[in-house]
């Protein structure tokens, strides 16, 4: 095969009973780098993402609508196996048996329960690595303890900063650690413990906690708390090193330019753009540490200057001065951005059921082995016979027995 | 060596500074040797605060201490060609090189890949910039805060008309490190297996793209601009409470179970008119992203809320298997019992502020691969007198490469 035909992960198997948001995102960048994803839902219990907003055209009927599902799940094969059937741990053993990697967030005993927990599959397949995700670990005060990524960005102390002075605080929006944290080190764990194959041919077990990961990405809080015994306080939109640094106001509605001025000659090159005001040149505004000492009356002057001009051409105005400046751009935003269109990281995928929709790659751009974007999210069962038959060695006879029987469903 | 239950066999050169240093330290952590070369103005990282003791000093920036614990230290000016010959010596026994330079810099002191990887084939170099080696953008100077801004990340940390917060600890260069470290060990695999080494190019612009959640479909299926969660009545809202703040989940979409579980609660604490979070109402998104919802919910919560501490919040909820957690700060954190009793915490002892330094542990546990803190954050120059002597130099050219600032060797 052509090298630039090959994908980095070519022949690796992942066989992913993982559902919603972090074990899917795993899953989705080994899939990206060419490992063969095989996702394993039934009827009886879809990835309930799946019913997950937002949905195609809006309309949120059936399971094939959901966006939220789709962009976690491109490049990947989807089987129906309703592992309550008692025929069903067969077919599931088949696929561990080809497989390198196995994934699941079921509660912690039910793959033991089904005599697929870690002691039986290392008899089965001593080349196996075997995924956990767990909240907070299984053992200790706090174990059961539930939890979604909002709940861990506030426990790994992600929330308590990100807040204005004197406001509640607000945190990203979002369920940050899901999408973050826990697959990003799911994935390193998993590359690690790939590495280690290379040298013992042995798989092993690797047992990722989204707190303690969450945690290790935003360390000072407890850095400052255990060495000087202080807390640290709410970020706002600054920067202890930087001023301005902030978020301005912009021509049009909720338009933002973010403005981040480090040294003095990024605050000579700032005043250069704005014309050398003069306010600019008072006493007050010139050094750090007393831009710093009048922040808020600094924000003023420029949202002053920034609101009554259009936040693209700023952003271009100050770039080509020198000045770190980004328009705080929407999804929409986002999703034209002339930058992130060239790298090729937007691609749209045709789904039976959905049409042409949009799906972004991994941020990793390899030299020789290109990230392939190319089918999009499974429809549930969509391959359960290609899968039986080609990869497992099942006849289609057997595969129709199987049908009628209703294990794969 | 070739230990297992270690990545001791790899080698990894990291190059990088304030952008860059966690990526390596995911390698360090499960036993990678890897190098943290400094120019010689030091790594910048090393004057951004907290600092120990709140006193600044070259050895007393936290962060640079977690970020480079486990690490070894070495200092070269790359501007003079004997350093530029010892960093390619060093390429020629190197698995994976980090760096965080500027587009183009390497590439003009003659230090692009491709003369790197004439050098050593097996070499995957994975650069971390803020907007990535190619494209409009790729010259931009760039920021933790404006890269967020322009991937679309920080607009969702805010509703309606307010404007965006920002999140501690630079963290669109930490999703950026994270996602090199994730390729650069996707790219060494290959390597292992195939004998080719290759250029890892990540950005942090496209790294806090990957974080929108459902933003980017939002528009694209449905036409719609979404912003951050917090104002949907009891789907991850954040309420005051008696020393601080929680956040709760008590229903997520139309889940009625979590829902119930809430009012069973609500009723076992006696709150004031908890009847009236007993309707159905409460079950259907649209209702609770109202107004009148939102502040009734509020209301009856708060009053309730304010009356005990986000510990007793925590496991009271919990307890009702409510999905309430507290705001947690530094404090918090450390007295956090379920990380206590996993042992989770790593005292570090610093020599140059003679003093002991907590950092997070391990985030994940393997069968065979072993964490370690790493006993040492280097010191300026530690490492380097060492790193030379493993490149094949004698204490003599060491001491003139000293002596010419080609290095710093840090002196005893």
């Amino acid at each position: 095969m052509l090298q630039n035909l090959r994908k980095a992960l070519d022949g690796i198997v992942v066989c992913d009973f993982s559902w919603v948001g972090a074990g899917p995102i795993a899953t989705n960048v080994l899939g990206q780098c060419g490992a063969d994803i095989i996702k394993i839902e039934s009827n009886s219990r879809p990835d309930i993402l799946r019913r997950g907003e937002p949905f195609k055209d809006g309309i949120g009927e059936g399971l094939e609508r959901s966006g939220y599902f789709a962009n976690r799940n491109p490049n990947k094969k989807g089987i129906a196996l309703d592992m309550n059937h008692p025929k069903a741990r067969d077919v599931a053993l088949r696929l561990i048996k080809k497989s390198d990697i196995i994934i699941n967030n079921f509660r912690v005993g039910q793959m033991e329960k089904w005599n697929l927990g870690w002691e039986d599959l290392k008899e089965i397949n001593p080349r196996i690595i075997y995924v956990t995700m767990s909240l907070q670990g299984d053992k200790g005060p706090h174990a059961d303890y539930m939890g979604f990524g909002v709940n861990l960005n506030a426990l790994c102390g992600l929330t308590a900063r990100a807040a204005f002075p004197g406001e509640r605080p607000f945190g990203t929006g979002t369920n940050y650690t899901d999408h973050v944290m826990a697959p990003s080190h799911a994935l390193f764990g998993i590359m690690a413990a790939l590495l280690e194959r290379e040298k013992t041919g042995k798989g092993q077990t690797v047992d990722v906690s989204q707190l303690k990961s969450a945690i290790s990405m935003v360390p000072s809080s407890i850095l400052a708390y255990g060495a000087n015994n202080e807390e640290l306080g709410p970020v706002g939109f600054s920067d202890p090193d930087a001023a301005p640094h902030g978020v301005y106001a912009a021509l049009g509605y909720r338009k933002w330019i973010a403005i981040a001025v480090f040294g003095e000659n990024e605050w000579y090159a700032l005043n250069k753009v704005m014309g050398n005001p003069e306010w600019a040149m008072h006493q007050k505004f010139s050094s750090l540490q007393s831009r710093k000492e009048n922040e808020e009356e600094l924000n003023e002057h420029i949202e002053g200057w920034t609101k009554k001009q259009h936040a693209d051409w700023l952003m271009d105005e100050l770039i080509q001065n020198g000045v770190k400046a980004g328009v705080v751009n929407d999804a929409r935003g986002a999703i034209e951005d002339e930058h992130l269109r060239k790298r090729g990281f937007w691609s749209y995928l045709d789904h039976p059921v959905m049409g042409s929709t949009l799906y972004n790659r991994a941020p990793i751009h390899f030299s020789k082995t290109p990230l392939k974007m190319e089918t999009a999210a499974p429809l549930l069962g969509q391959h359960t016979s290609s899968v039986l038959t080609e990869l497992l060695d099942y006849t289609e006879e057997e595969v129709n027995q199987l049908m009628e029987e209703n294990v794969l469903i | 060596m070739n230990k297992t239950g270690s990545l001791s066999n790899l080698r990894i050169l990291d190059f990088t500074g304030e952008l860059g240093p966690y990526a390596a330290k995911l390698y360090a952590g499960l036993g990678a040797d890897v190098i943290h070369i400094e120019p010689i103005t030091g790594d910048p990282l090393r004057s951004i605060g907290p600092f120990y003791k709140n006193q600044p000093g070259n050895e007393r920036s936290l962060q640079f201490i977690y970020y480079n614990v486990g690490k070894r230290g070495m200092v070269l000016d790359l501007g003079k060609e004997k350093a530029r010959e010892i960093f390619i010596k060093m390429c020629k026994n190197a698995d994976i090189l980090f760096d965080s330079f500027a587009p183009g810099y390497l590439d003009g002191l003659g230090l692009s890949y491709e003369h790197l990887s004439a050098v050593n084939p097996k070499l995957v170099q994975t650069s971390i910039t803020p907007f990535g080696h190619f494209g409009p953008y790729s010259k931009y100077p760039g920021s933790d805060l404006t890269c967020s801004a322009l991937g679309g990340f920080l607009y969702l940390a805010g509703i309606e008309n307010d404007k965006p917060v920002r999140i501690s600890d630079n963290q669109a260069y930490r999703m950026a490190e994270v996602y090199a470290a994730v390729g650069s060990s996707v790219a060494a695999l290959f390597a292992q297996r195939t004998g080719v080494g290759q250029y890892v190019d990540v950005s942090c612009m496209e790294s806090v793209a990957m974080a929108l959640e459902t933003a980017a479909q939002c528009w694209d299926l449905e036409g719609k601009l979404r912003r951050g969660r917090g104002k949907e009545a009891g789907t991850a809202t954040i309420h005051p409470c008696k020393d601080g703040f929680v956040v709760i989940a008590a229903i997520m979409g139309k889940n009625k179970s979590m829902w119930v579980s809430f009012l069973e609660w609500m009723k076992a604490e006696g709150v004031d008119e908890w009847e009236l979070f007993d309707n159905d109402d409460w079950v259907e998104p649209n209702y609770r992203e109202s107004k009148k919802a939102y502040e009734l919910f509020c209301n009856i919560f708060e009053r309730f809320t304010m009356k005990h501490t986000k510990q007793y919040l925590y496991n009271a909820g919990q307890s009702h298997k409510v999905a309430i957690s507290p705001i947690a700060n530094g404090k918090d954190l450390l007295e956090n019992s379920q990380l206590i009793y996993q042992n989770f915490w790593k005292e570090l002892y610093h020599e140059p502020v003679k003093g002991s330094i907590v950092c997070p542990g391990s985030p994940y546990k393997f069968g065979s691969l072993k964490w370690r803190l790493g006993n040492n954050a280097p010191i300026f120059g530690q490492h380097t007198a060492a790193v030379l002597v493993e490149c094949g130099y004698s204490h003599e050219e060491i001491n003139a490469l000293d002596k010419e600032g080609v290095v710093y060797v840090a002196k005893p």
